[in-house]
């Protein structure tokens, strides 16, 4: 029999106070983004990861310039043969996914035809096609960053907005069309494996060792760990909490102001990176440092330095042994379908496109937006700059082309504030799947970035039926055994309370959790799968991990006994008495 | 020539290949053809269909037989029951023909004499006609005695391997498919026992994936019987038929070997020594030896088969490995997946069928 989670309790009209949607304006290829209704009872929804803040209402526009635009674009423009892209539906604050089924089987038929010359055309010229949408991101870029919304009038600042919303809407068609065909031939890459009796837990070493924007992000970042030493400022880096150090060191003058400087001219360079994928409520490290210095300090305070060369060099090695290891264990007929499989998802490689990805979109393009949205509130009156992130699309541009004014909307704002704390605080407890749980996923979004999978869906039927799970299974993701305090956390804000041997317990994570890495003993997430941010730092680091256990931040409690056994992927609570 | 070979014993390796099957059943007459391709049979006769045949008919048994299966009711499994055990007693109680009697124990004495041994032990095993065809598969469903040895016992088992034509099992299974006895005449292999070291069965297609790129072997130490009545979980083996690399090879524990009681006479289970219970019992050159007599079969007969062999004691590295029997595998053949790599198959088959 089915599992069917109830939405009664998210069943509404209104997306936040003071505002229902006209439909109108809301891009969306297929389904639009919308609130719950009791017909959605029948599909299967669950929480995304990427939000554990939740979102503020011109946040949700990712709703829908990413799912309801990117996904539903690029499913039917590949096409995906049994759905269409996601769709999503905000239960407060937080957002809920489902896919989108394509029911009938000629329909099916037909995408699968015109999908194989699609897809065999894509990965022949991944790179080039790559690379003509990484500059089309980048053009776009260059044209807004070049703009000073302090000094633009408001007209002016209303078609930066349009602009910024654009560039953003656009950048998730990319993201998306990228994402699938990389994902699709991974994935069937991975089945071919499994079926010939491969270790699967050693798919991810085949497509490791290759150089991506964020590892040059945090060589740099280690750069500026070494001068902080080698200037004499450990002990200032290791006794002031992360959020001061900007203003000390600049207070110090010499080594510090100097150092300060360096610091500055890296992050012309790669400041513009917020800390969390896809939301304009987020800052840059430019806006706020605190995040970019709180790495620094934990690479100052640590005795040993990451040497990233010889890390390299251990991942291409590891890499071509683990080749070499599951080619003598295929007869010479599969042999020659591994070394295409391997050679095809090397070359259009997905570990590889993630980590990119995340550099060029995903941390970076809400923030011309956020930056004309906050310029908009302060040029026309608001309390506070970020109110212009309380406002949907139709009311901030309506401000922004004097047709509202700011003032009218101030009460409505307050209360969304509100809204949003009281939704905030809610998260942890926020059902991680409502609807009909399916026997199975198709989408290969679903299956891989939010490990969907069969692990996944059986923690949560057997949950449904027994509420005494002692152990979760999920996806091996990083190798070994490790045993601890489990930590729960439900966003990256407190993650410096982390302390060595812990066990890391989340939704997921993100480039912004990686220092935390250093420090853990062990990961377990709920969501993910063998090429999620948590699997590939867990083995950069030598952390155990186990991704996609549906539950873990259910059924374990802050303070548990927690042990991960990266090799089987199975998670066993010792519940703390 | 043996001065034995004739109408009612006839010696595997001198008897017409072409004409095998019929007169010796299934199981010896494949033994008679593998002898002609060159494989490493071991010695052997067979008391043929025809004595089989002249036994029954002038012992009155063929009578018998027909007057105790005409009453029986298929759906009452006690009557079968009773009619399978009637038939089976008279077997026993029937002697052979004097003539028949001394043509066996001649033949006995040569294979002692040949095997330079006195009271050889032997393996006697049923061989019926239609044994191992793929529309009625009678496989192990007829006795095989192993280590049997002096030639009045080698008679009496020739005359179980006879009654064992009327189990329980074999009567219903008759009566429901409509076949009768008289269709399934049977010959009794009498064949050189063997001394073991290893033995076991191979494949020369996976027996549950089906995937035909592969030969998978089981094995254990000494003789079959102890993994055949799952005593024992085998060494498993696979290798790549291409280039005869070995892809796998999961040692097992092995507790317990089948060994010979010369005492006895019989084979017995017992313990197997500490030293060699986690040990490999077969080494990269024996693996190449079965696999090399396991794809002349297969090519030889133009389908897959499984097989089982022995590695003797006496055998020195680069000597073929003893195939003791051969038989047509009744596995699906995967179809290969086609060669290369092709992403939107591979999609269709493992994403998009929500697997």
């Amino acid at each position: 029999m089915a599992t069917i989670v109830s939405v009664d309790e998210f069943i509404t009209d209104e997306w936040y106070p003071g505002f229902k949607p006209a439909f109108e304006h809301a891009p969306y290829y297929v389904e639009p983004f919308r609130t719950f209704n009791k017909e959605d009872e029948k599909r299967f929804w669950f929480l995304d990861f990427h939000w554990p803040r939740g979102l503020t209402p011109l946040g949700l526009i990712w709703n829908e310039d990413g799912y309801n635009w990117g996904t539903q674009f690029a499913a039917e423009n590949l096409p995906l043969p049994p759905g269409r892209g996601l769709v999503s539906r905000i239960a407060g604050i937080h957002t809920y996914a489902s896919p989108i089924d394509v029911q009938s089987p000629y329909e099916i038929g037909e995408r699968a035809q015109r999908m194989g010359p699609r897809l065999g055309e894509f990965l022949a010229n991944f790179d080039e096609i790559w690379a003509s949408r990484r500059d089309e991101v980048e053009r776009g870029w260059q044209h807004l960053v070049a703009m000073d919304p302090s000094s633009m009038s408001l007209p002016e600042l209303s078609t930066m907005l349009t602009e910024a919303r654009a560039y953003h809407k656009r950048a998730f068609e990319i993201h998306f069309e990228i994402m699938y065909p990389l994902l699709v031939n991974y994935l069937g890459f991975y089945g071919m494996c499994a079926e010939m009796g491969l270790d699967v837990s050693q798919i991810g070493k085949f497509l490791q060792g290759y150089d991506t924007k964020i590892m040059e992000t945090d060589r740099e970042l280690w750069k500026l760990a070494r001068a902080a030493k080698q200037g004499g400022l450990t002990e200032v880096f290791a006794t002031t909490p992360a959020s001061e150090l900007a203003a000390k060191l600049d207070a110090m003058g010499g080594a510090g102001a100097a150092w300060m400087t360096q610091f500055r001219d890296f992050l012309q360079v790669y400041g513009y990176r917020t800390e969390g994928s896809c939301d304009v409520a987020l800052p840059s490290w430019i806006e706020d440092p605190t995040p970019a210095l709180g790495t620094i300090q934990s690479f100052v305070v640590k005795e040993e330095e990451h040497d990233f060369e010889k890390a390299l060099a251990a991942a291409i090695e590891e890499r071509e042994t683990a080749i070499d290891e599951a080619r003598s264990k295929l007869t010479a007929e599969e042999q020659t379908g591994f070394d295409a499989g391997v050679a095809s998802c090397q070359a259009a490689n997905f570990p590889w496109w993630q980590d990119d990805h995340n550099y060029y979109i995903d941390l970076k393009v809400s923030l011309p937006m956020r930056w004309a949205a906050r310029a908009i509130a302060e040029k026309t009156g608001a309390d506070h700059p970020d109110d212009g992130l309380f406002l949907f699309w139709p009311e901030l541009t309506a401000v922004a082309d004097g047709e509202k004014s700011m003032d009218s909307l101030k009460s409505i704002v307050k209360a969304r504030h509100e809204y949003f704390d009281y939704w905030h605080e809610r998260r942890p407890s926020m059902p991680k799947v409502l609807g009909t749980i399916p026997e199975a996923v198709t989408d290969p979004v679903l299956i891989e970035i939010f490990g969907l999978n069969q692990h996944f869906l059986n923690a949560i039927q057997a949950a449904g039926t027994d509420g005494d799970v002692k152990t979760l299974t999920g996806v091996p993701a990083s190798k070994g055994k490790a045993r601890g305090r489990a930590r729960v956390f439900n966003n990256a804000d407190n993650l410096h309370t982390l302390e060595p041997g812990d066990i890391l317990v989340c939704e997921s994570t993100s480039p912004n959790w990686t220092p935390a890495f250093a420090k853990i003993a062990g990961c377990v997430c709920d969501g993910g799968g063998m090429l999620s941010h948590a699997a590939i730092v867990g083995r950069e680091y030598g952390v155990p991990t186990v991704t996609a256990v549906g539950l873990g931040t259910v059924v374990i409690a802050e303070g548990d006994e927690v042990e991960v056994d990266g090799d089987t992927g199975t998670v066993t609570v010792f519940k703390a008495s | 020539m043996s001065s034995t070979a004739g109408r009612r014993i006839v010696w595997i390796d001198t008897v017409d290949p072409d004409d095998a099957l019929r007169r010796t059943g299934a199981k010896m007459g494949r033994l008679a053809e593998m002898a002609r391709d060159g494989l490493s049979i071991p010695l052997a006769f067979a008391v043929t269909i025809e004595a089989f045949r002249e036994h029954v008919a002038e012992t009155g048994l063929d009578h018998r037989i027909d007057e105790v299966l005409a009453g029986v009711d298929v759906s009452d499994g006690a009557a079968v029951e009773s009619a399978a055990e009637t038939i089976r007693a008279a077997f026993r109680e029937t002697p052979m023909s004097p003539e028949l009697e001394a043509e066996i124990e001649e033949a006995y004495d040569e294979l002692s004499d040949r095997c330079s041994d006195l009271n050889v032990p032997v393996a006697v095993r049923s061989s019926a006609t239609g044994e191992d065809s793929s529309d009625a598969s009678f496989a192990g469903i007829f006795d095989t005695y192993l280590g049997i040895s002096g030639a009045q016992a080698t008679i009496n088992a020739v005359r179980d391997c006879w009654a064992s034509l009327f189990t329980t099992r074999a009567v219903d299974y008759r009566l429901k498919r409509g076949i009768s006895h008289h269709d399934m005449p049977m010959a009794v292999g009498v064949v050189e026992l063997v001394h073991a070291r290893a033995s076991g069965v191979a494949f020369s297609v996976h027996p549950v994936t089906g995937k035909s790129d592969r030969i998978v072997i089981e094995a254990n130490w000494g003789w079959g019987e102890a993994v055949v009545q799952g005593l024992v979980t085998p060494d498993h083996v696979e290798v790549g038929k291409a280039d005869g690399r070995i892809l796998k090879h999961d040692v097992s524990r092995k507790d317990i070997v089948s060994a010979f009681d010369f005492a006895a006479g019989v084979v017995v289970e017992i313990p197997m020594p500490a030293r060699l219970r986690e040990r490999a019992c077969l080494d990269d050159e024996q693996i190449g030896a079965i696999t090399a007599a396991v794809l002349e079969i297969e090519k030889r007969y133009g389908y897959p088969v499984d097989v089982e062999w022995v590695v003797s004691r006496h055998r020195r590295p680069g000597e073929p490995i003893s195939i003791v029997q051969s038989r047509p595998v009744t596995t699906a053949v995967e179809e290969s997946n086609p060669a290369g790599y092709d992403p939107m198959a591979l999609a269709q088959k493992y994403i998009f069928s929500g697997r």
